[in-house]
């Protein structure tokens, strides 16, 4: 059994010794975390936004007389077995909205007397309606009492989908080849170590070192070093996020403001120190093999 | 203790640093093996702490055959060998302390033991006050110095030392020989490499000499340098 305070101090020691490699190593680590990261963190707050109020643009805008039922019309509306969700949005509500888009027209929305936006219906479909009954709805409902004019926006809301899909795979595409890098630029900061102690190694095996006693620092080494790597890229990510927060408070952009409100939940957060450590481990061993390896023994 | 049986070494197709060499040496005994430079006497070192394998024949150490030990307990049995190298091989950026105890670290053994055990050995070699001095801050001799303190710290049950007396002074060299004849008192094997003649003599000990990769038996050497007497066959005329 090998003592953890030596396989402590020798990782510290290995550390120590290549201080620019290890450097290097633990920043592209932190670079090739912080890209899907980042990708990941637009999905979360796009998909947020197409699953909010928002972001979920109704498949159909009916829009109302003043004087119309709204509630009789809703549920006339949601007793179809392909419609979600009825939201009734009524002129104040509409005007909030507005102005939570638009806050730099906050001056001359405080003038209105009286809500300038007419009451609405917002229809949104099943995920399993088929293509074309926004249209079909708002056909129907064009022709009701009450209602002023349809519109259907299925395509948009269907498109808007597809696109934070896009960012998520991308996302996952982009982290996998940056992971990638990530362990073979740890793998290549452990070989560099390894050339370093190359003589030592052979003295510590003479002296009968197991190759467990030999391995173990180094394999700590790296995973210490993606996971510092991992840290660094969470933090990054952090500190992206607040900044462009700040920035948008203090200059709001009517899309951005919206759905930029949400960092990545703790669990995900806590990935990517968690995927740093296991691409330094997966990097160690790519570059000394694993204990029953004899890679390592050739050097001896 | 060491059986060897037919052991060759050859690097590569045309070079024989050992062959066919064969002897025991019993457990508790102190032998010298010497030799020119180039003899074989360290690569024959070599093969019995299995930094390098045998081209041919078989090495028992302590009844086992190290040629088909298996991986994993080689270090186990290298733990029972301390090897004094003839260049040392102390870790630069390790202090003599540290250097010295470097395998009673790994397997966990309590600090103030490890710097018990380190400043009794180094007190046997005169350098109890350079525990921690990096190798660098050493002379030659300090460094060999090291070098057995290492080897002995663990009471090992063989002692191989490739010339451990080379980079000292007369002095030194015979009080560190004197050393090795109390570790082999107390029942350590000794294996001591040297072309020290002087100090072979001085010391009585058995002695294997090494020639061109050959052990040299001088038995044997009498025997085939012994003049050729034939009868010669008797031919009939007829």
């Amino acid at each position: 059994m090998v003592r953890p305070r030596y396989i402590f101090a020798e990782a510290w020691s290995i550390a120590r010794s290549s201080p620019r490699q290890t450097l290097a190593a633990i920043t592209l680590v932190a670079l090739a975390l912080y890209v899907p990261g980042l990708l990941a963190l637009l999905a979360r707050n796009l998909g947020r936004l197409a699953a909010s109020d928002a972001g979920d643009p109704p498949a159909v805008t009916v829009t109302l007389l003043p004087d119309a039922d709204r509630r009789a019309l809703a549920e006339r509306v949601a007793k179809d077995p392909r419609v979600r969700l009825v939201r009734i949005v009524g002129s104040e509500a509409a005007l909030d909205r507005f102005r939570r888009a638009y806050p730099d027209l906050g001056a001359a929305l405080a003038e209105l007397r009286e809500a300038p936006f007419p009451p609405s219906l917002e229809i949104s479909l099943r995920a399993s309606a088929p293509r074309g009954t926004a249209q079909e709805i708002a056909g129907a409902t064009r022709l009701w009492p009450g209602v002023e004019s349809v519109e259907a926006t299925e395509e948009f809301s269907r498109r808007f989908r597809d696109a934070v899909g896009l960012v998520r795979n991308a996302g996952l595409f982009i982290g996998a080849v940056l992971t990638a890098a990530a362990v073979l630029s740890v793998a290549s900061a452990v070989r560099l170590a390894l050339d370093l102690h190359r003589d030592e190694v052979g003295i510590m095996r003479l002296m009968g070192a197991t190759e467990g006693a030999i391995r173990a620092p180094f394999w700590l080494y790296a995973t210490v070093e993606g996971l510092i790597g991992g840290s660094i890229a969470l933090g990054l990510l952090y500190g992206t996020y607040r900044l462009a927060l700040w920035w948008l408070t203090r200059d709001p952009h009517p899309v951005l403001s919206v759905f930029w409100v949400g960092f990545l939940g703790l669990p995900a957060a806590l990935l990517l120190p968690a995927f740093g450590a296991a691409a330094g481990l997966t990097g160690s061993l790519l570059s000394l093999g694993g204990g029953k390896s004899r890679r390592l023994t050739r050097i001896a | 203790m060491i059986q060897l049986y037919g052991v060759s070494k050859k690097y590569g197709p045309f070079r024989d640093a050992l062959l066919d060499i064969s002897f025991q040496v019993a457990a508790g005994e102190f032998i010298f093996l010497t030799g020119p430079s180039g003899a074989g006497k360290s690569t024959l070192l070599r093969l019995l702490f299995l930094e390098e394998a045998p081209t041919e024949g078989q090495i028992l150490v302590n009844g086992r055959n190290i040629g088909v030990l298996p991986h994993s307990q080689i270090p186990h049995l290298r733990r029972t060998m301390g090897v004094v190298f003839q260049d040392f091989r102390l870790i630069a950026r390790k202090t003599v302390f540290e250097n010295i105890s470097f395998v009673q670290n790994v397997l966990g053994l309590a600090r103030a033991e490890q710097k018990r055990r380190a400043y009794h050995v180094l007190k046997r070699v005169g350098l109890h006050h350079q525990m921690n001095a990096h190798p660098d801050e050493l002379s030659g001799g300090e460094q060999q110095r090291v070098a057995i303190a290492r080897a002995i710290v663990n009471e090992p049950t063989l002692l191989l030392a490739d010339e451990p007396t080379g980079n000292l002074d007369p002095v030194l060299a015979e009080e560190i020989m004197r050393l090795f004849v109390e570790i082999n008192i107390r029942g350590t094997t000794v294996v001591v490499a040297t072309h020290d003649l002087e100090m072979i003599r001085r010391m009585g000990k058995r002695t294997l000499t090494l020639e061109r990769g050959r052990l040299h038996d001088p038995d044997r050497m009498r025997a085939e340098s012994a003049p050729i007497v034939r009868e010669a066959p008797f031919l009939p005329l007829s």
